[in-house]
């Protein structure tokens, strides 16, 4: 695993989620909140914090930090100290809405999730769109055995240099493509007539859909492997 | 004997199925608004009016067509006749009040008084047929007997039935009967100026030879001329004394017109709101699948944009005068009303099984919800109730109250941080699909047997041509998603096709499956 620590901004409801969906996935969770909390793992912090001890005890560029305080002007104000002393941290927010989610991408976050926003879309795909809702988010969030991955290609990838439109898509079965990213982080769909003509390069990344060995057998084939990289990934 | 006689039949017609049905039906077609056919029956009427009145008109100076005019004096009379006795019958019941009093007596071991319950019922119906609206429909029905001439101008009192049937005049008397005490003021005030001017001017000018005005008559006539500030002058005042006596009744005139006039305006101002909402409640009643929003919270302001946008049509109820106007604002139908009350969904006339999509509880409380739940569910079983939770502690109370879909966003902050740190690209993609920004959607197509006829399997669908990826077939017969299909799958009625691609691909695959026939 690339990233190391994550640290989370905040003690409330989204913080307790947060740190249990993510605590499998970095070595270190630390959590901050402004006032004196009784439980010793959470550390208090200041927003006139010069972030010091945070500076000397980890790597920037492994990391992420969630700001999720509940105080829109509080986040966007912790957001943009973090950015402002850690160039290459990974900063993910919380929004409540449009307005503060602008804010939140102005002061410096990589990704900002507008709660209200993104609850009335997951709403309005349930009751408008109910099988495709269930199947994208057991794809999603469920462990099935159905799955989402990403896959880079690389400089040996059997797919280097060729052409979209050129792969025969039969020979692996049991895999949908659903989107290439270009190396300059353009995403375009297979089936779409730009994609077509595009020429695979390294650096390309594929997002796809399939069962797990169905995966890795695909990997196996085009020499190529899951990747997952924040530091590339900026908006 | 005659009484066990009026009793036996009164018990019997209470008791009827078929009595009751009928006497519902006629007064469902007369009375009652939600009836969809009163509509037809009171445009019927209207029809009936305006011939009479035509014919009326015409028969001043022309000489009118002998079967209409007997269709005119007679059918339309005669129509009107048996309208006047059906609404006479379903205007109370006579039996239920025979029956109730005989219950009424046996209870209290006493001899059933007959002779009460019989007064009472001829009370009732005299009550009702004392009601201006039943004496202008008897008036109505007097042009049978034409050969009388004066009775002929009765058809006029038809044009006041028009009364009933036009439901913006009931609109009108129900707004100007708030006034009332006012009116009658007015009338009183009116009725003095007019009164005393008369008197004042016809001492002041009768005995003036040079004055129109000669009679009490012409006095009030000139009173009422004045007053009303239409001032005709045909009639005016010709002595210094009558002259002044006319200032005094042109300055109470104004004052006469500008409470008129005032009385009107606060009438209809007062009576706005209340006049909109019976409007907004009417058109509710007409409308057909549509989302039910209970609490206009921020959630439910941006999820309404989105189902609006997907041509869903939105109510919005909330007992908070703020939030409504605010859902007002934003283009919606929203009602000030407490979506917790069984009382608000009776006023609003719903029909949740036949009007109701599904059930939203979107205030940021879960009490309330739980509450809203709760008071849909004592009103319908079956639809569709989705709610937002804010304590996961709650989770089971919401369950609990019949709510077959919850929405915790905090859970939903966790799985979404989750799929962002291990697969940001892919994250983004499903969220770019679902979130319809760049054209390219997920969406499902349902399998008809129309479609079934043309195609039998996956292969033949042809999906790629449209540059359509197929990610499954959803089997509704197993409850089963089937990713990939292979070419050789069956597909039947009822399936569901899961598609990604462009908005305007799918329509175009969409349209190709429902419109190819196959040949041979």
């Amino acid at each position: 695993m690339d990233n190391t620590t994550a640290l989370v901004f905040g003690k409330n409801k989204y913080a307790s989620e947060i740190v249990a969906n993510v605590r499998d996935k970095y070595q270190h969770v630390r959590i901050f909140s402004l006032y004196n909390e009784e439980d010793n793992e959470i550390e208090k912090f200041d927003l006139s914090d010069s972030w010091e001890n945070i500076q000397e005890d980890i790597n920037a560029k492994q990391s992420i930090a969630f700001c999720v305080l509940e105080d829109t002007a509080e986040n966007i104000f912790l957001t943009i100290s973090l950015r402002a002393h850690f160039q290459d941290l990974t900063i993910i927010a919380i929004a409540s809405n449009k307005e503060s989610a602008n804010k939140l991408k102005m002061a410096g976050a990589n990704k900002v999730i507008p709660l209200v926003e993104t609850t009335a879309d997951i709403i309005t795909n349930m009751l408008e769109k109910p099988i495709s809702s269930r199947v994208l988010n057991s794809i999603l969030y469920e462990e099935s055995d159905l799955k989402i991955a990403q896959i880079k290609i690389s400089q040996e990838s059997r797919f280097n240099n060729i052409q979209l439109a050129n792969i025969d898509w039969s020979r692996y079965n049991g895999i949908i493509v659903l989107s290439v990213i270009h190396s300059d982080m353009q995403g375009e769909f297979i089936y779409s007539s730009k994609v077509e003509d595009h020429i695979i390069k390294p650096g390309d990344i594929l997002v796809i859909v399939g069962y797990e060995h169905d995966i890795q057998e695909f990997e196996k084939k085009i020499g190529s492997k899951r990747y997952v990289n924040w530091s590339h990934w900026s908006w | 004997m005659l009484k066990r006689l009026i009793l036996d039949a009164a018990y019997y017609l209470q008791t009827s199925q078929s009595y009751q049905a009928r006497k519902k039906f006629f007064y469902d077609i007369l009375e009652n608004d939600n009836c969809k056919y009163k509509k037809y029956i009171d445009m019927m009427m209207m029809v009936f009016i305006f011939i009479s009145v035509a014919v009326l008109i015409r028969e001043v100076k022309f000489h009118v067509n002998d079967y209409l005019l007997f269709f005119s004096n007679y059918i339309i009379s005669f129509i009107f006749f048996i309208e006047y006795m059906l609404r006479l019958w379903v205007s109370s019941s006579v039996s239920e009040i025979i029956v109730a009093r005989a219950e009424h007596d046996t209870f209290l071991l006493r001899e059933v008084n007959l002779a009460k319950a019989l007064r009472k019922a001829l009370h009732v119906k005299l009550s009702y047929m004392l009601s201006i609206q039943a004496i202008i429909d008897l008036l109505a029905i007097l042009p049978f007997f034409h050969e009388l001439r004066l009775l002929r101008i009765f058809i006029l009192f038809r044009v006041f039935k028009l009364f009933r049937y036009a439901k913006s005049f009931q609109t009108l008397s129900s707004v100007l009967a708030t006034k009332k005490f006012e009116f009658f003021t007015l009338a009183i005030f009116a009725s003095i100026v007019i009164f005393v001017s008369s008197v004042l001017i016809y001492v002041m000018e009768a005995n003036n030879d040079a004055s129109p005005i000669n009679t009490l008559f012409d006095a009030i006539y000139w009173s009422i001329v004045t007053i009303s500030t239409v001032g005709y002058g045909d009639v005016t005042a010709v002595t210094q004394e009558g002259r002044f006596v006319a200032l005094l009744v042109i300055t109470a005139g104004i004052a006469v017109l500008a409470f008129t006039t005032s009385l009107f305006v606060s009438a209809f101002t007062e009576k706005l709101y209340e006049i909109k909402e019976i409007k907004t409640i009417e058109d509710v009643s007409k409308l057909k699948n549509f989302y039910l929003i209970c609490g206009y919270e921020k959630v439910a302001q941006e999820l309404s944009c989105k189902l609006a946008n997907n041509g869903n049509k939105i109510i919005v109820l909330d007992d908070d005068e703020y939030r409504i106007n605010k859902a007002q604002q934003d283009g919606f139908i929203a009602l000030h009303y407490n979506p917790g009350s069984v009382e608000s969904y009776k006023k609003l006339n719903i029909d949740i099984d036949k009007q109701v999509k599904a059930i939203l509880c979107l205030r940021e409380d879960d009490i309330e919800n739980v509450y809203t739940a709760l008071t849909v569910r004592s009103l319908n079983k079956d639809v569709f109730i989705l709610s937002l939770l804010i304590n996961d502690t709650n989770r089971k109370k919401l369950k609990f109250a019949g709510i077959n879909k919850i929405v915790y966003p905090q859970e939903l902050v966790g799985l979404i941080t989750k799929e962002l740190v291990g697969k940001p690209v892919a994250f983004e993609v499903i969220h770019e699909l679902r979130s319809d920004h760049t054209g390219v959607i997920v969406d499902e197509i349902g399998i008809t047997s129309r479609i079934v006829e043309n195609f039998t399997t996956v292969g033949e669908l042809g999906n790629k041509e449209f540059r359509v990826v197929l990610l499954g077939i959803y089997k509704h017969k197993d409850d089963r998603f089937y990713f990939n299909p292979l070419d050789s799958m069956f597909i039947e009625n009822g399936d569901y096709l899961l598609v990604i691609g462009y908005k305007i691909f799918i329509k175009e695959f969409e349209k190709h499956l429902h419109t190819k026939v196959r040949h041979g």
